[in-house]
């Protein structure tokens, strides 16, 4: 019994001393996120996204990542950018373990309840991707139809707004990718998903002979914004900043460097 | 922390189909995997090395190499080779079986091969036959052996299966997921998940051990 109650007080001191621990990083980590003037941000984002934020050889790029950079310099901060998925984002903004998210993410109501935005900086619309040959023409024609999303994105909300919410017709993934080769699997009749990423993608597989289409009427325009914590200080200081890399032109030149068209900053400052 | 009750309402009939797959998913993998098993594990005790030696790469192949692997690369690649589409319940069942199978494979050799080298002389000296002895005398004292690290395996085996939700097969970590996905919440959906799943192992270790109490022969 004795040498029970010795072992009992060891583990709950060491158990301590764990939470002791923890505790002492994450109070340091908070008090670098709010003290000192000029810090280091801590940038999220979910880079399987090509071609706005991926891994080339284990370096993080991209279009988002060339913007954020060119903005933070602009705002006179330093960054530090960093891959957690997907879901993490939402989870470390929340908690404010990460200042900024930017990782493609659509600007909408939902979102706007628990996190603050900046200005637009992107404009995207959901388009669906079908194989060569597909009866599918719009979005009216996937009632019928099995289509891959990526979880919790606006291709998922397109389709769960035709086909209903938790439809068993939608298969939700963790990434594009396993979307897409889901698709060219045969496990699906269609991918709803950001335009710019799809297109990249058939461009770049033109073996797999996918079609895009467009839908206008079915799929709404979208936003991309940087993505704060609620309440975030910074928000003021990259907004000012964005504006000036779109009228710089710095914007333009890294648009034009990733997509080859030049953008429509016009169309971004009227949403403001 | 405050957890959001009408959300959670919302998709409790979710997961509660998600639960009913992940035990239907569970009980098809331990099936399958233990009668596989049962056959690898006496292919690879077979004195032919030429005739083990399959037995012997294929338990090194599944208990080598992760699961994440597995389930991926047989729902993408190896399912659409016989279906001509892919089938996340398909392939989750079919990865749950295979691992589960290298895995109950050695569990089953480490078994017979415990039981001391006496017992099959004795029975043999009654006049048994091989087969004979090996099904009176050997396994029935194997098997009592076997039991625990069988738990272990099948316990293991329902955590695992949480990796369908990675191919969209629409179980319990699946609408989680989804549930996390579409509120951006990550208390409710997680915890109630681990709550399923603990109960759920819980049942199965509460069978398994009334089964060795019931073997006990003390």
């Amino acid at each position: 019994m004795k040498k029970f109650k010795l072992l009992t007080t060891f583990l709950v001191m060491a158990f301590m001393l764990m939470l002791t621990a923890c505790g002492s990083s994450e109070t340091s980590g908070n008090g670098d996120g709010s003290d000192k003037e000029k810090k280091t941000l801590r940038v999220v984002t979910d880079a399987a996204y090509a071609p706005f934020e991926y891994q080339d050889k284990g370096e993080i790029v991209g279009f988002d990542i060339d913007l954020i950079k060119a903005v933070a310099k602009e705002a006179g901060y330093e960054i530090d950018i960093a891959h957690t998925g997907w879901d993490p984002i939402f989870v470390e903004l929340e908690k404010k373990i990460a200042d900024i998210g930017i990782s493609s993410i659509t600007i909408n109501d939902d979102r706007k309840k628990t996190y603050d935005f900046s200005v637009p900086y992107f404009l995207s619309t959901n388009k669906i991707m079908v194989p060569e040959g597909s009866d599918i023409k719009s979005a009216e024609d996937l009632k019928d139809k099995t289509v891959a999303v990526q979880n919790a994105t606006t291709g998922q909300e397109a389709v769960e707004g035709l086909l209903g919410k938790n439809s068993s017709q939608i298969k939700k993934f963790e990434n594009n990718n396993l979307a897409i080769l889901e698709l060219k699997a045969g496990g699906a009749d269609a991918v709803v998903a950001d335009n710019t990423v799809i297109e990249e993608y058939a461009k770049n597989n033109p073996n797999d002979k996918f079609v895009i289409i467009e839908d206008k009427d079915a799929f709404a325009q979208e936003f991309y914004g940087l993505m704060f914590s609620k309440g975030s200080k910074i928000k003021a200081d990259f907004d000012k900043a964005l504006n000036e890399v779109f009228d710089n032109g710095t914007y333009a030149e890294i648009y034009k460097e990733w997509f080859k068209v030049d953008p429509d900053v016009q169309l971004l400052k009227d949403q403001q | 922390m405050d957890i959001q009750w009408s959300i959670l309402a919302e998709y409790a009939p979710f997961f509660l189909k998600g639960t009913l797959l992940t035990i239907g998913l569970s009980l098809a993998g331990i099936l399958i995997g233990t009668i596989l098993g049962l056959f690898i594990g006496l292919g690879k005790m077979m004195k032919n090395k030429f005739l083990s030696f399959p037995f012997g790469v294929y338990i090194t192949l599944f208990r080598g190499t992760p699961m994440l692997v597995q389930i991926m690369l047989i729902h993408f690649a190896v399912v659409p080779l016989f279906t001509g589409g892919t089938n996340g319940i398909a392939a989750a069942i079919l990865t749950l079986s295979l691992n589960s199978a290298a895995y109950i494979a050695e569990i089953f050799r480490a078994g017979i091969q415990s039981i001391d080298k006496g017992q099959m002389e004795a029975a043999r000296s009654l006049g048994m036959t091989h087969v004979q002895a090996m099904r009176y005398v050997i396994l029935p004292q194997a098997f009592k052996r076997m039991i625990p690290p069988l738990g272990n395996e099948f316990i293991v085996l329902i955590k695992e299966s949480s990796l369908a939700s990675l191919v969209a097969a629409p179980e319990l970590m699946y609408w989680g997921r989804a549930m996390q996905g579409q509120y951006f919440r990550v208390w409710e959906p997680y915890i109630t998940a681990a709550l399923i799943y603990l109960v759920l192992t819980l049942s199965l270790s509460y069978v398994l051990s009334r089964l060795e109490r019931r073997l006990a022969t003390e």
